[in-house]
């Protein structure tokens, strides 16, 4: 059961977050803030911290590849950055301590360097337009809250399920 | 034997490298139909997910409905005030009617630029990353869905088809950087003046009309609409409300900022307008992002 509960997550988030993306841009005192709901890589990064980098990485293509041909149609861009993303996670945890709000740290980090590759690509194929200083206040933070906040909200439960996947592993395994 | 293993690891990775430069490059062309295996994966990931648009969008409907609940006080106010109005108007509006008739008739004109089949469509997604203004709709060529045709919502329009596929379709949304998005418009008024939507600006979060000629008057407040004259798109479709009118770069002819009537925010249901006179399907730059108004400026970069 809880073996096809984890990629079913995935799956699941991956559908979530076009839906998320509909309440995205919105208007504060006539400012205009785009929040980007990065749910699935996110999820991907526990996998990759808590249960295992290599699996994370085969996620991390396929999604990625889902990604890149369902919605920006431009294919070898989300298909590299999150396998990148997850094998980066999981060789970071490998030295440093494991604790929630630690990885919840790094988790938050790893998106942020993302989106500003995703940034660094779209300028540099002329999608967009607008400069650095733009991007970081109406885009990179407003993100980085929202998916913070969803962290917060929603890390603790990717943590039960991923140790109760590396439990009963454990179990088959002895 | 280490050694030779690094080797071999480098080569995979430079390889892998050149792949991906050659995969990106390819799918950065200007395409105008999408491969079979993108098909294939675009179908099967629109289908799993106009399942789950279902639900978000009965949601999203409830919050709109409480949204508009909360207003209906002010707005019944300001309704009471228009319907006065209205008798008037829709006396006005049939009498005009049968005189259109009765012009067509005499000019034995059946074809009008106005007239389109509605074909309804549910957003199933919207481009999460968000770079691109773009949204994806559970219709497709299998439902006669083509590309270039016009996407609107009851309010005004919203953008064009990009790409179709058997099951889902992908429009791009007025709000684009791509220079060669260009919509012909029109402004309603005593003499109509004529224009092409170009861009948008980032700031004021509003479209820019431009080209319109010098002498046409053109106020604040005046609606615009398409003009039908593109080719691609009916007519009389509402596009917005201009806000501000000043004179273009050159100084040769006036633009006009306008407020999009549509609500781009919340998109669930739209319209794809299926022109009944003929369309060309002629695009400026095949849909690509290459700068066809500025091909100087464009030239100089690449050399």
């Amino acid at each position: 059961m809880v073996r096809f509960l984890i990629p079913a997550v995935a799956v699941l988030l991956f559908l979530v977050e076009p839906e998320f993306a509909m309440l995205s841009p919105i208007e504060v005192k006539g400012q205009i803030f785009y929040l980007v709901p990065r749910f699935l890589i996110l999820y991907l990064i526990f996998i990759s911290i808590y249960y295992s980098r290599q699996r994370a990485v085969m996620y991390g293509l396929f999604f990625g590849v889902l990604y890149d041909v369902f919605y920006i149609d431009i294919i070898g861009l989300y298909s590299v950055l999150f396998p990148l993303v997850c094998f980066l996670a999981g060789s970071i945890v490998k030295v440093i301590h494991q604790h929630l709000v630690v990885t919840t740290t790094i988790s938050v980090v790893l998106v942020a360097i993302l989106e500003f590759i995703l940034y660094q690509f779209f300028y540099l194929i002329d999608f967009t337009t607008i400069p650095l200083s733009d991007f970081l206040r109406s885009r990179l933070l407003p993100t980085i809250i929202a998916n913070a906040l969803f962290l917060m909200i929603l890390g603790w439960a990717f943590k039960y399920l991923i140790n109760a996947r590396v439990l009963q592993r454990a179990r088959e395994v002895s | 034997m280490p050694h030779f293993f690094f080797n071999k690891k480098l080569i995979l990775l430079l390889i892998g490298m050149v792949f991906l430069v050659a995969l990106i490059s390819f799918s950065l062309r200007e395409r105008t139909n999408a491969t079979l295996p993108e098909q294939i994966i675009k179908d099967t990931v629109g289908v799993a997910q106009s399942i789950v648009a279902k639900p978000a969008n009965y949601i999203t409907g409830v919050i709109n409905n409480i949204d508009s609940l909360l207003n209906t006080y002010e707005e019944n106010k300001r309704l009471k005030a228009r319907l006065d109005e209205y008798a008037a108007v829709q006396a006005e509006a049939s009498d005009l009617k049968s005189d259109i008739k009765k012009f067509q008739e005499l000019m034995d004109k059946s074809e009008s630029l106005k007239a389109y089949d509605p074909i309804h469509a549910t957003v199933i997604a919207r481009n999460p990353d968000q770079w691109e203004e773009k949204i994806i709709l559970d219709k497709g060529s299998s439902h006669g869905v083509e590309k270039n045709m016009a996407v609107m919502t009851a309010k005004g329009l919203v953008g064009k088809v990009t790409l179709v596929t058997p099951f889902t379709s992908e429009v791009e949304l007025l709000y684009t950087n791509n220079p060669n998005y260009r919509v012909s418009a029109m402004v309603q008024g005593d003499n109509q003046a004529y224009g092409l939507i170009e861009g948008y600006d980032k700031e004021r979060n509003e479209l820019i009309m431009k080209r319109i000629d010098s002498r046409q008057t053109v106020k604040k407040g005046q609606q615009v609409v398409s003009s039908g004259l593109g080719g691609i798109f009916p007519k009389n479709v509402p596009i917005g409300e201009i806000t501000e009118v000043s004179t273009d770069d050159n100084g040769l002819t006036k633009m006009a900022y306008i407020k999009p009537s549509a609500d781009f925010s919340i998109l669930d249901y739209v319209v794809i307008a299926k022109r009944s006179a003929t369309t060309i399907d002629g695009s400026d730059g095949n849909t690509s992002n290459e700068d066809l108004t500025h091909p100087q400026k464009g030239k100089e970069e690449a050399e």
